[in-house]
């Protein structure tokens, strides 16, 4: 090891250096590039080999049926990758999202509220379910994964309650156009994705808020010595999830046509994956928002592909695995990589 | 007798962009008592474990008892013969005082698959017995005092034939009488041929047990001096913590203004006490004393990054309350902490990024951030201060230690601060970027901030500051203007010498 040390100290001494550095620089910059943008290159190569491997898939029916599919499931990521970037976690998104979905559906069908304050309402309540998961966090100091796995319990089950396990059918026509209807031969709950994508995107490179949660997930000590409130970030971050989740429910239960009692049960499985194979690192401090909808596709095509190639549904439960597995092994390996060349390059530096 | 049974040469290691060993040769002969001295952060325990194999040198060669010494783990190096007692006790509470000696080493009291207890106590009795160690070795280590604890551990490194045994500060949480028994202890092994490494920041404690002492300071090796009665307790302490910076810095004279910021019986229970100070505008008041005196605590709760228990502060003669950071910034103080690593820097984030993060919420229109305001702000600060990096968009890790910390600096001069506390600023960074921020900091007092400076470096604080006071066991024990302040005197106050004197 310390020969190695003594080669690289002397190619920068005698000059011969510089040029490995500026080759290593080109190479780090393609690897950051690649890395950065891994998801959008493996949903380019993926499509490219389903293309080939099943015609049926470049159509645009199946390609618009593609985005119209994961529009839940990027709703919730949105969500998540906030969470993950402030160096926290929400498990408890996917039944919170079943949740209001219920009430929803009891809103608007037996209590026949009108569509639009029943979506408030329900609204209001997802960020209630997000604000108790962030006071818990916040005022016992309890970590994130064990009071949203607590929660992800508890709103399961108040889903059940509510429900009696009996799911509610005969929505409106409002809401159903909500999930299923088309605007421009475009489908509805792709022009909301679209929307809260550019919006969480904004939120998160453009406003002092995003960059606290940055700074939080980076380093919350630090952070706090910078004169963040960490406190107040925490909050702002699960309160997103929240509205996520709730914004996801009324899409979700348009899209399905009925409040069904399992909604959204597992759903922050596909999260995790969407988001870290997006490029949001599990260790906090940074965050992809365009990534994480890219993951999303992923995860759909995936799904699509071995419905189009007609592999067992089973078998894509195992590839979600593997595709989680995957995409954390990625993340971990990169960022060795680039601490490895951090190290040299704050070396040769001095 | 002069046999050389460990050769440390060439070892580097680096912590992202620390130097925190530079070229560090290290040797130790069989039966020396060898003190290893120097202020926090100048790379003795990281020397240590890297011989120990708990971490691993970015560079130089090991050898010990003539084999080249490269250790993975302590295991090895346990195996090998060298053992460490650490300051944090690592023996396990439930189980009893032989249970620990032998722990992991059960097998050679083995009889048909069980474990002979009885023979197990009777080798721990003639163990404990043969260095003088009175405990039961039936007794839980539970129920030990922290002493008889660190005596066991002590044992236990013993039962391993070790041929070094490396101590990091045994005698801090000991007793005048059970130090004893620890020097007793010591001498003896010495007889046997065991060497010795006292990582210590006691002085006296050096003259009376240790044969000869290394200094580290920053990661360089200062020297090896044999304590033969010629070292005086003066020389030592100036190796510690002096470098020649005559030929380095001179500070310009500023005119003081009125008082800026003023402490009164600033209190914290058990931390510090009754502290009361002012500092007036364009005035460099510097802060001495030992690590853990409580220098950076005041620091600290000044700054609302912790509590405090009693007393009040003044901002420009009114009463400032500050429970965070957050309110500490907006009544214009600001903070360059000691810990860079875990209390500055956000490695997750770019250099401007970190730059920016303190004053980002001067810098905001509904709640977006002003990017021209932003990139103009960076443009300037990081000209002013030579701030070298590739590119803004880079994460401040990959910039050097000194440029790391200028950049941490620039962030608290963009919130405009009336005060600026700093501690221990120039920790870790090489000369070169030392200079820039000594120069810098006098630039800022020229401009009328106030400054609070805490340093462990005496020659830091001597051409530096207006004013210093020493602060010992949370107290402000000394106060001294710039014509009174000398090294020998602030050494004295922090060391605690002139107690003894009275």
């Amino acid at each position: 090891m310390h020969l190695a040390f003594m080669r690289l100290r002397s190619e920068v001494l005698t000059g011969k250096g510089k040029e490995t550095m500026k080759k290593e620089e080109k190479s780090a910059w393609i690897q950051t590039i690649l890395m950065g943008n891994k998801a959008l290159f493996i949903v380019l190569a993926l499509g490219i080999f389903l293309t080939i491997a099943s015609p049926a898939f470049l159509s645009s029916r199946n390609l618009l049926n593609v985005v119209r599919q994961v529009c839940v499931s990027t709703l919730l990521s949105i969500g998540f990758t906030f969470a993950l970037a402030g160096g926290y976690i929400d498990l408890s998104i996917g039944t919170l999202m079943g949740l209001c979905g219920m009430i929803l559906g009891k809103l608007v069908v037996e209590a026949r509220m009108p569509l639009v304050p029943a979506i408030l309402i329900v609204l209001v309540i997802a960020v209630i379910g997000g604000l108790l998961n962030a006071s818990i966090i916040s005022v016992f100091s309890v970590p994130a994964f064990v009071v949203t796995l607590a929660t992800q319990s508890i709103f399961k089950g108040a889903n059940y309650l509510i429900s009696d396990l009996v799911p509610i059918s005969g929505l409106p026509e409002s809401l159903l156009f909500l999930g299923q209807g088309y605007l421009f031969g475009i489908p509805v709950p792709i022009y909301i994705m679209l929307a809260i994508v550019l919006i969480a995107w904004v939120l998160m490179n453009r406003t002092k808020f995003g960059r606290y949660v940055l700074a939080v997930g980076g380093n919350a000590e630090a952070a706090r010595a910078a004169g963040i409130s960490i406190r107040q970030i925490n909050y702002g971050v699960y309160i997103i999830c929240g509205l996520c989740a709730g914004i996801a429910s009324v899409i979700m239960t348009g899209r399905v046509g009925s409040a069904q009692v399992s909604a959204g049960v597992g759903m922050e499985m596909d999260a995790i994956a969407a988001v870290v194979i997006g490029g949001t690192s599990m260790n906090g401090g940074n965050a992809n928002v365009f990534g994480t909808l890219f993951g999303c596709l992923l995860v759909g095509i995936v799904n699509n592909g071995m419905n189009l190639l007609s592999i067992d549904t089973n078998w894509q439960v195992i590839a979600k695995g593997v595709l989680i597995l995957f995409a954390v092994v990625i993340d971990v390996v990169s960022a060795r990589a680039q601490a490895r060349r951090l190290n040299r390059q704050a070396q040769a530096g001095r | 007798m002069e046999e050389t049974i460990l050769r440390m040469k060439g070892i580097q290691k680096w912590f992202v962009g620390i130097n925190a060993l530079n070229n560090v040769d290290f040797e130790l002969k069989r039966g020396e008592v060898r003190a290893l001295i120097g202020e926090n952060g100048a790379g003795k325990s990281t020397l240590m474990k890297i011989l120990l194999g708990i971490h691993q040198p970015d560079g130089g060669e090991i050898e010990f008892l003539g084999k080249p010494a490269h250790f993975r783990e302590p295991k090895d190096a346990l195996n090998a013969g060298i053992s460490m007692i650490h300051q944090e006790i690592s023996l396990i509470p439930g189980m009893d005082v032989a249970e620990n000696i032998w722990l992991g080493r059960e097998d050679r009291f083995s009889k048909g698959g069980l474990i002979d207890t009885r023979s197990r106590y009777q080798e721990t009795a003639k163990l404990l017995e043969s260095l003088g160690i009175h405990v039961d070795p039936k007794k839980k280590v539970a129920g030990l005092s922290v002493a008889m604890m660190q005596l066991v551990e002590l044992a236990r490194a013993v039962s391993y034939n070790s041929q070094l045994i490396i101590m990091d500060e045994p005698t801090s949480a000991l007793t005048a009488e059970e130090i004893e028994l620890l020097y007793t202890i010591v001498r003896k092994l010495t007889k046997q041929g065991v060497t010795t490494v006292f990582i210590s920041h006691k002085i006296e404690e050096i003259f009376t047990i240790c044969t000869s002492v290394t200094v580290l300071r920053d990661g360089q090796m200062i020297s090896t001096v044999p304590l033969d009665g010629r070292l005086s307790t003066d020389e030592l302490i100036q190796m510690i913590v002096g470098r020649d910076v005559s030929h380095a810095f001179v500070k310009r004279e500023v005119e003081i203004g009125d008082v800026v910021f003023e402490a009164k019986n600033f209190t914290s229970e058990g931390v510090f006490r009754d502290v009361s100070f002012q500092i007036r505008a364009g005035e460099i008041v510097g802060f001495s004393g030992l690590m853990g005196a409580g220098r950076s605590e005041i620091a600290r709760a000044i700054f609302g990054i912790d509590r405090h228990t009693s007393g009040s502060l003044y901002m420009n003669g009114r009463e400032i309350h500050n429970a965070n950071p957050r309110q500490a910034i907006r009544n214009g103080i600001g903070m360059v902490t000691e810990d860079r690593l875990r209390m500055g820097a956000i490695y997750t984030m770019s250099v401007k990024h970190n730059t920016t993060i303190a004053n980002l919420f001067r810098m905001t229109k509904l709640g977006l951030v002003r990017g021209k305001m932003e990139n103009d702000d960076f443009a300037k600060v990081s000209k002013e201060l030579a701030i070298k990096y590739a590119r803004e968009k880079d994460l401040i890790k990959s910039l050097s230690g000194g440029n790391q910390q200028k950049a941490i600096l620039a962030r608290w001069l963009l919130t405009k601060p009336k005060l600026l506390i700093l501690d221990e600023p120039t920790r870790g960074i090489d000369i070169g970027a030392k200079m820039e921020i000594y120069n810098l900091i006098n630039s800022l007092a020229e401009s009328g901030m106030a400054i609070m400076f805490i340093s462990s470096e005496m020659p830091e604080i001597l051409s530096l500051c207006d004013r210093t006071y020493v602060v010992r066991n949370g107290r402000l024990v000394h106060e001294a203007d710039r014509a009174h302040t000398t090294q020998e005197l602030l050494g004295e106050y922090a060391f605690g010498l002139h107690e003894a004197k009275k």
